[in-house]
């Protein structure tokens, strides 16, 4: 089997078997934006427009690179966000803008993402 | 320049420092479907309330009443959200960790080692993979030596660990919730 | 049972004991079932009941359609694992929806 082969055939989260480190456990207190995103995630499955499965599957169309670097939440809220612009629901532009009216309310500088 | 009308993020959960770029892209997503009528603030809020009520405890509650009212626990093993919606209570799983993931379906016995878990040999050890259509509560043995507890003695016996099934309950220690 | 006829595909095909097998495709795309499942021999511990729709068309907003059963089937571990360290009773449960299935005959 080739090796870009396996990078189609096996979704990034499909590790079980896979080797893995040590188990480290670390109580993690949500921030508020999390505990949002997770609510927006209930509201959004309960009036039928984004369902769990269809968030499954967002964030792994996220690639194994996004899904190494963004924590769980930043991995929920970019897979919406993708799923909302392939359902017409938002465009990227409407969102664009609306980053930037959310950043000003903190300063002038636009939302960056980190380095 | 104009004044927001509706509720503002940061006055409904106090924030200090400017947000980081997932936050805001969270508040910005959430006021566009609020304002094109997908949906209320209100409900966010409410479901806000409903996640911050589910804790470890809740979870304990439902394992001690089992252990008391054989009816319960009937109840329990044949529909678990039903029963547990009876105490008024939802519960969710937290086995979301990569290394977890990874290792819990091929070295099962090793993960639980590392939990401080050592089951004999002669003693099945079943996994279950979990998909979003079956969620599964584990019910914890109710330990030796607890004849005359309470049910709330018996609740503060149950640890988060014992809930997703890798470690058992013990009489004499109390639930730590880690 | 007199009165019943049960329309196609209502009636689930496997019953508890049945031997099944995880077929062995793989799909680009989205998939519910993980590839170290793939081709592996087990036994119906239970249907689950109501007919459900399928979690991968789900996965792209396709929320109606024909329903059909999931499955909760028993693989032992020393069939998935080569070198599975425990004991031969190991086994793993997981739910899995009827077109990923198919009979073993015994």
């Amino acid at each position: 089997m080739s090796q870009t082969e396996n990078l189609l055939k096996r979704l990034p989260n499909d590790i079980g078997g896979l080797p893995a480190e040590p188990i480290q456990r670390v109580d993690h207190e949500l921030e508020p934006w999390e505990k949002r995103c997770h609510a927006l995630a209930d509201v959004l499955d309960f009036h039928k427009i984004l369902n769990t499965e269809e968030k499954r599957r967002g964030v792994e169309a996220l690639g194994s690179e996004m899904i190494g670097k963004l924590t769980y939440y930043e991995r929920w809220i970019a897979a919406f966000a993708n799923i909302l612009f392939q359902k017409g629901i938002l465009t990227p532009t409407e969102l664009a803008r609306k980053m930037d009216e959310v950043a000003a309310r903190w300063g002038d500088e636009p939302p960056h993402p980190p380095a | 320049m104009s004044q927001h009308e509706h509720d503002h993020p940061h006055a409904e959960i106090g924030q200090s420092e400017r947000p980081g770029y997932y936050d805001m892209m969270e508040t910005a997503v959430r006021e566009l479907l609020i304002e094109k009528g997908l949906f209320e603030a209100g409900e966010i809020r409410r479901q806000i309330e409903v996640l911050d009520s589910r804790t470890p405890a809740l979870g304990a509650k439902v394992v001690a009443r089992a252990w008391v009212d054989a009816d319960f626990r009937a109840r329990l093993l044949a529909n678990g959200r039903t029963a547990c919606e009876e105490l008024g209570i939802s519960f969710y799983d937290d086995t979301k960790l990569k290394p977890y993931r990874a290792r819990a379906v091929s070295e099962p016995r090793a993960v639980l080692a590392e939990f401080g878990t050592h089951i004999p040999d002669d003693v099945e050890v079943r996994v279950s993979d979990s998909t979003a259509l079956v969620r599964y509560l584990v019910l914890p043995r109710r330990p030796d030596g607890t004849a005359g507890y309470s049910e709330e003695q018996l609740a503060g016996l149950v640890t988060r660990d014992a809930m997703i099934g890798v470690i058992p309950v013990t009489a004499g220690e109390a639930g730590v919730s880690r | 049972m007199s009165g019943i006829v049960l329309a196609t595909g209502e009636a689930p095909p496997f019953r508890r004991g049945d031997r099944v097998r995880v077929m062995t495709r793989a799909p680009v795309g989205h998939y519910r079932v993980p590839t170290y499942l793939r081709g592996k021999s087990a036994v119906v511990e239970r249907v689950i009941e109501p007919a459900a729709i399928d979690n991968e068309e789900e996965a792209y907003g396709r929320n109606a359609g024909s329903k059909r059963h999931y499955y909760r089937i028993i693989v032992p571990m020393t069939s998935i694992w080569p070198n599975y360290a425990g004991s031969a009773r190991d086994n793993l449960r997981i739910e899995v929806f009827e077109t990923w299935l198919e009979r073993i005959a015994s």
